[in-house]
């Protein structure tokens, strides 16, 4: 049989890629079209997860424009931070209840391993430093909820703290439970991002 | 044979065609869904100031549905959601159904500058202490609940919606004449 890829066949050939993809986990690896930076996505039925790569640089601004003195945002933009999208995009016609605990997932780093850093944690680190209480506040907000109850059409936006350095490689057990039932997957070769220093003219 | 084979090509499109189009409805996190508490409470009163330098009393609305949103002009899908409330906030005009949307920690300055790009016309008060949205069970922004006319809060929406979409408005409008 002679085969002939016109435009439709050419599509269904990509769209059964997709759909054979998505029967396990569909791991994405791509550009945020928003924040044109590296992202790492699994898409399982009913649920989306996306981390993409904040800069160094946008971290410390964005959390110095919110009242951290520079040595506080340092520390943050030194722990490997991501944008973390996380859906429940389960159709309301067959809704799904989607949970998780950040305290479940774990990171695989250079042969070790580390949960990831909550805002239940870095509120203790916070009293610590005394950081000013409007900071503490845009930060408890701007980060990831430690746990949280999806119902379909439900997501967050939310930082991640990778307690890496810029530029390391890392695994993620990422873990939740839908309907009641334990789910996992592992997102292999994840790269926080480095800590580019532009000046004038590198553009 | 051809025929056949090209029947089945056109099938399989069309049905996988069908399926990826469910998909891509699903990923853009914009299914309209209002989820019902399992225990709806009673909305905990405040009063806050407006970025308009006006007091906003939730107990003010009582006999009114009120669509109560948290959130922050740093948080992407909330600045998303807010020019769909605007467009809302003019197709429910006159009805007995109103806006509020609790700005979360920032003052009044940087939400005046927000709303020089993200215009909108109903209440922003400022929650700047965190106060309001503690005595809420928000875990994450944006949080949206929708208050009954007796001040119960009976349905939460976490993320963003398109609170223009006439089947949203319509489900609120059922709520609210039941």
């Amino acid at each position: 049989m002679r085969i002939v890829i016109d435009g439709t066949r050419l599509s269904v050939m990509c769209i059964t890629l997709s759909i054979a993809a998505s029967a396990n986990a569909a791991f994405n690896i791509g550009v945020d079209e928003e924040a044109r930076l590296p992202y790492w996505e699994i898409a399982e039925p009913g649920v989306s997860i996306r981390l993409v790569q904040r800069l160094p640089d946008q971290t410390r601004g964005f959390f110095q424009a919110r009242g951290f003195s520079v040595e506080d945002s340092e520390v943050i933009a030194q722990s490997c931070v991501f944008q973390t999208v996380f859906k429940n995009i389960s159709s309301p016609s067959a809704p799904s209840t989607i949970e998780y605990n950040l305290r479940e997932w774990v990171v695989h780093a250079a042969g070790a391993r580390h949960g990831l850093k909550t805002r239940e944690d870095w509120e203790k680190e916070w009293t610590t430093r005394q950081a000013p209480p409007s900071a503490r506040l845009a930060f408890e907000w701007s980060l990831l909820p430690t746990r949280q109850r999806y119902r379909s059409g439900d997501y967050n936006w939310g930082m991640s703290v990778f307690s890496l350095k810029p530029g390391d490689e890392f695994d993620l057990d990422i873990v939740w439970h839908q309907d009641g039932k334990k789910r996992s997957v592992l997102l292999k070769g994840v790269r926080c991002a480095p800590d580019i220093h532009l000046k004038p003219g590198d553009l | 044979m051809s025929e056949r084979m090209n029947i089945l090509f056109r099938t399989a499109a069309l049905l996988l065609w069908l399926t990826a189009g469910v998909a891509a409805d699903a990923e853009t996190g914009k299914i309209q869904t209002l989820t019902p508490l399992d225990k709806p409470f009673i909305a905990p009163d405040f009063a806050l100031m407006g970025e308009d330098s006006k007091t906003y009393r939730l107990s003010d609305y009582r006999g009114k549905m009120v669509v109560l949103n948290f959130w922050a002009t740093w948080c992407p899908p909330c600045r998303d959601e807010m020019p769909s409330m605007e467009r809302a906030h003019q197709k429910i005009k006159g009805e007995d159904i109103v806006i509020l949307a609790v700005n979360v920690g920032e003052d009044g300055d940087t939400v005046f500058a927000f709303t020089g790009q993200y215009p909108v016309s109903f209440p922003l008060p400022l929650d700047f202490d965190g106060s309001v949205i503690a005595k809420y069970p928000v875990i994450g922004l944006p949080t949206t609940f929708i208050i009954n006319p007796q001040g119960n809060v009976t349905h939460r929406a976490i993320g963003s919606r398109e609170w223009d979409d006439d089947r949203l408005l319509n489900t609120l409008r059922k709520m609210l004449k039941p």
